[in-house]
């Protein structure tokens, strides 16, 4: 049974995760797809929160909104699973030695434990307070902390650059 | 670009920028700020340029909605241009020499231009939605400017 550090290492030394942290022009287009790429996850995503906290088009039905915005912050996310992937697939040794990536991968495990509460209860109720002004409590509460932690995942993205 | 020189080595040598270098701190905080304001700003431009396509949002004007985000649109502005420039006095020299950042700051300027211009003129016409050829180059345009700010920007690490 290999352990998580040997995992990590044995990811890093394959043939495809050097070949992808030596070459010079794939490692920067990733990471750069990586990061324009929260334009249309996070930047879209945000719209849709701030809609459940009441700050934001409130005029507008929040089902309209969800169902305009919600596929293509889907998109956004594929894009940044794919290249986020990627990008520890070449690094993991360097992932698996950063506090801010441990930081990053339980913040992202709220995120989706947010997401999947939010649309296992309330979202499946919405006909009742779709229009409501404000929404309910636990819709906002569900949009506020995706705000929260989602600043979270992308402060300590952007820190795993830097070693304290 | 020489005759610029004189204002980057001024920028590299104020209390801002030695102050920025010699923290080790400031540069991660005020980086991460300016990656925060990146989301908010790209992310605008990216449903605001949906919303011109015609793709989502489609019961409520462009004029409506921009309206809306504009508050979103030039505070992030206004932050990435803060974050921007103490980012920026901490490496001036660096970035005189930097191919990607004078790429960054010839579409920043083009994209501070067109945004006051033509998008702004779009997104506060009332018939905008009825001229698709419009809205629909006015978003590519939005997009690729603003995109090539940020390609620019994240380059700057690399190149």
């Amino acid at each position: 049974m290999m352990s998580l550090f040997e995992i990590c290492q044995w990811l890093q030394n394959t043939e495809f995760g050097t070949s992808l942290r030596e070459s010079i022009w794939m490692f920067p287009i990733v990471e750069s797809t990586h990061v324009l790429g929260l334009s249309i996850s996070v930047g879209t995503l945000l719209w849709m929160d701030l809609r459940l906290t009441g700050k934001f088009m409130k005029n507008q039905p929040i089902s309209k909104v969800s169902n305009s915005v919600l596929p293509w912050t889907l998109v956004g996310f594929t894009i940044m699973t794919i290249t986020g992937v990627l990008l520890f697939w070449c690094q993991a040794i360097k992932a698996y030695n950063s506090i801010f990536f441990k930081i990053k991968i339980a913040l992202l495990f709220l995120a989706a434990v947010n997401a999947i509460a939010y649309h296992t209860t309330i979202y499946r109720r919405m006909d009742e307070w779709d229009k409501a002004s404000p929404p309910p409590l636990q819709a906002r509460f569900a949009g506020w902390f995706s705000i929260a932690l989602w600043i979270g995942i992308i402060v300590a993205g952007r820190n795993m650059a830097y070693s304290f | 670009m020489q005759l610029l020189f004189p204002f980057f080595k001024w920028c590299d040598g104020t209390w801002v920028g030695e102050t920025i270098r010699g923290s080790k701190y400031a540069f991660p905080v005020i980086e991460a700020i300016h990656l925060l304001g990146l989301t908010v700003l790209l992310g605008v431009m990216v449903i605001i340029g949906l919303r011109l396509f015609g793709f989502i949002l489609k019961h409520e004007s462009t004029r409506d909605l921009a309206t809306d985000l504009r508050p979103y649109t030039w505070t992030s502005i206004v932050v990435m241009l803060v974050t921007g420039f103490l980012l920026f006095a901490s490496e001036a020299l660096k970035c005189y020499d930097s191919s990607s950042f004078r790429f960054k700051m010839a579409c920043l300027i083009l994209a501070l231009i067109f945004q006051v211009t033509i998008y702004h003129k779009a997104t506060t016409s009332i018939d905008v939605d009825k001229r698709p050829g419009f809205a629909r180059l006015t978003a590519i345009l939005a997009l690729v400017l603003w995109f090539g700010v940020g390609l620019g920007g994240r380059a700057i690490g690399f190149l």
